[in-house]
């Protein structure tokens, strides 16, 4: 009861009201106009036509009325005529009215009349209706001419009817129709409700019920749905993130903390002591970089590095890269295997782009084995500039595919080589922030890394696609 | 003995970086605001300045702005908590002749304030000596002795780069900002491959070790005595 009560009170049960009002008065307004066509309309020219054809027969002399009243009932193809000559005392003189018409006042107007006369209509001993009108002839006589106005009479009646059992079931209907629908809506919302309330319980798995029926309140519902699993995203990441680097840091400085520790109670000499210092500074330094590389990201994640964004050559960014990772490479064994075709304009940030493809070289060369080669290659896509970065070394599990994008993520496979887990989260945020698309891949064994580039200008890559590359960079 | 004027308001900075460089053989003078700030550095007896970007009274980089409006060329440090890089390249516009975030290790701020206090005198020179060490600009060559040395460009800027700061130290960063115009941080042992190329170019085999690793901090090439 306290649910319909408040469904009563929903927007959509008062919009279905108004609009019930609306329809309603809409109907009554056509059936008003119907009935005034018919009944008041129709009657009128009954009524007009009555008086004339009176006034008519009036006009012939007095001896001919009785042949004039025939004449005129014969030419009566409806049978809807009605005629009879009286005396006043209302004795039957003609016509085929056999009695006068009860209270027909003689006044030369019509009149409603009721009386029971020929059975015309074959309606059993239903009286007949009649629209007549009386005018004296003589002294002693009267005559009355009518017009059946049954089938008019049947019209009004059907009308009336009509309204009435149209109106009602509209009204019924709009009404239960408007209450299901606010009630439908109402539960709705109380489910809604209830989903927020236990989202806001810190429930943040919970989401809010989709109907499927692709209704306003379903696509509302899944935005908001939307946006849901980007804030428990997040949250989560931050909670792993805090985890994280607690985690990270807890270990380095435990590790200079002991390194005090026993440098106070074993070194002996001044050199002893700065080999410690040295240690805990290098262990220091660590825990540093990792406060420092966790900032970059979210400074980067914040777009707040957007402004230095300009028109760049991806080639020599990659150039670059390569440059500057060429003799770490060769320190590895590993063999750096550029192919690089310059022209490749894109908007973004020099620095950044040179940061991340950097961090992705460090990768590749870092898992690497010894003797193989990382390949570094830019080439055109159908949709966009691909840029590829190839090793031969364990790869990265499909499962982990997405997590190793995340802070401090660090692969099964990657325990071994020192690291923070946050190189590959880097560089998804950079790539992120230039609306560049990251995807890993496998070579079985080894590991590709593709990013998917807009260009800057469409045609640069047609260009390419023609096969003009603008010119081969010499990776030296 | 150098003498250095220290603008910041940030007490334990102050003593922390006053400490540090005392005891490094620094006569070292503190201010903690602005509008004393600007006087002091304006007298003129201060070698190198260290200025704090947020000050109170006056902004840091409004006190250079003025130093340098009237002719005072006492080179300026601009240490700041915003490191961010269009925040470096407004402080080195405003006048500053090096900048440096917050928070930095000592070691880092001595090394470019020592390369502030001895810059190098004419970057015109365009052949540098450093006992055998010979580098021609214009050739693009360089010996050691007798011994021509097949360099990489960047090598090559690299040597010059420590050929100007002779005994000095230089950090990796320093190096990373300067060599290579990067300003990200520079990826863990990365320009110590690049200066492991080199040095092993410049040393060859068994000759006197000319550049060395300055443990913790960076590199200094020194000149033979």
């Amino acid at each position: 009861m306290r649910r319909l009560r408040r469904a009563a009170s929903t927007s959509v049960f008062r919009w279905t009201l108004s609009i019930a009002a609306g329809f309603t008065a809409m109907a009554l307004l056509l059936f008003g106009f119907i009935y005034w066509q018919t009944a008041v309309h129709e009657r009128q020219k009954i009524d007009r036509t009555v008086v004339l054809e009176a006034h008519a027969l009036m006009q012939a002399p007095t001896a001919e009325v009785v042949s004039q009243l025939a004449a005129w009932l014969a030419d009566d193809p409806h049978g809807v005529r009605y005629a009879g000559l009286f005396r006043l005392d209302g004795g039957h003189l003609s016509g085929n009215l056999q009695g006068f018409p009860k209270r027909l006042p003689i006044d030369g107007r019509a009149h409603r009349a009721v009386f029971k006369g020929i059975d015309r209509d074959h309606d059993g001993d239903d009286p007949e209706v009649v629209r007549a009108v009386a005018v004296p002839v003589d002294a002693s006589r009267v005559l009355v001419i009518g017009y059946d106005i049954d089938e008019l009479e049947d019209v009004q009646d059907i009308i009336r009817r009509a309204l009435m059992l149209g109106l009602a079931p509209t009204l019924l209907l709009s009404l239960a129709g408007g209450t299901w629908l606010a009630w439908r809506a109402q539960s709705r919302v109380a489910s809604v409700h209830g989903a927020i309330a236990r989202i806001m319980q810190g429930h943040l798995s919970g989401r809010l019920p989709v109907q499927g029926t692709g209704d306003d309140l379903d696509r509302l519902s899944i935005a908001v749905n939307g946006m849901l699993d980007e804030i428990e995203r997040l949250i989560e990441g931050v909670r792993g993130v805090s985890d994280s680097i607690a985690h990270d840091l807890r270990t380095p400085l435990t590790r200079v903390r002991n390194r005090l520790e026993r440098s106070r109670e074993e070194a002996m000499t001044r050199d002893d002591f700065q080999s410690a210092a040295d240690r805990a500074i290098a262990s220091v330094d660590q825990a540093l970089a990792v406060v420092s590389s966790v900032l970059r990201i979210s400074a980067i994640d914040h777009g707040r590095r957007r402004e230095a964004f300009a028109r760049l050559d991806l080639a020599e960014v990659l150039t670059e890269a390569v440059e500057l990772y060429e003799p770490l490479a060769e320190e590895k064994g590993v063999t750096l295997r550029p192919d690089i075709h310059s022209g490749a304009i894109v908007i973004g940030d020099h620095d950044m782009l040179l940061e991340a493809v950097g961090n992705l070289l460090d990768n590749a060369i870092k898992f690497a084995p010894v003797h193989t080669a990382v390949k570094l290659s830019l080439t055109a896509e159908v949709y966009g500039l691909r840029i590829r970065i190839e090793d031969r070394g364990p790869g990265i599990l499909p499962g982990e595919r997405d997590r190793v994008l995340q802070r401090f993520y660090r692969s099964e496979r990657s325990r071994s080589v020192p690291g923070s887990g946050l190189g590959l989260s880097l560089v998804a945020s950079v790539m992120a922030l230039h609306g560049f698309r990251l995807e890993i891949g496998d070579t079985a064994p080894g590991c590709i890394i593709d990013v998917h580039c807009t260009p800057a200008m469409p045609w640069i890559l047609r260009n390419l696609q023609d096969g003009h590359p603008i010119r081969k960079i010499d990776p030296t | 003995m150098s003498r250095m004027l220290l603008i910041e308001d940030d007490v334990e900075t102050v003593d922390e970086v006053a400490g540090y460089f005392r005891s490094r053989g620094y006569e070292v003078e503190c201010v903690t605001n602005g509008p004393d700030g600007l006087t002091q550095a304006s007298v003129g007896r201060a070698d190198v300045l260290v200025v704090d970007r947020m000050l109170p009274g006056l902004d840091g980089l409004a006190i250079l702005g003025t130093l340098r409006r009237n002719e005072i060329h006492t080179p300026a440090l601009v240490l700041s908590a915003l490191s961010e890089i269009d925040d470096r390249v407004r402080g080195l516009r405003a006048g500053g002749d090096d900048y440096l975030g917050k928070p930095f290790a000592l070691s880092e701020l001595a090394a470019r304030i020592e390369a502030l206090l001895r810059r190098p005198v004419s970057s015109a020179q365009t052949l540098l000596r450093v006992g055998p060490l010979e580098l021609n600009l214009i050739t693009h060559t360089a010996r050691r002795g007798g011994r021509i040395l097949e360099l990489l460009p960047r090598e090559l800027r690299l040597l010059e780069y420590m050929m100007r700061r002779v005994g000095q130290t230089v950090t990796r960063t320093m190096l990373f900002e300067d060599v290579w115009s990067y300003n990200f941080p520079p990826r863990s042992n990365l320009v110590d491959v690049h200066m492991g190329r080199l040095r092993r170019k410049l040393d060859w085999n068994c000759e006197e070790e000319l550049i060395s690793n300055v443990r913790g901090v960076g590199f200094v090439l020194k000149s033979p005595s």
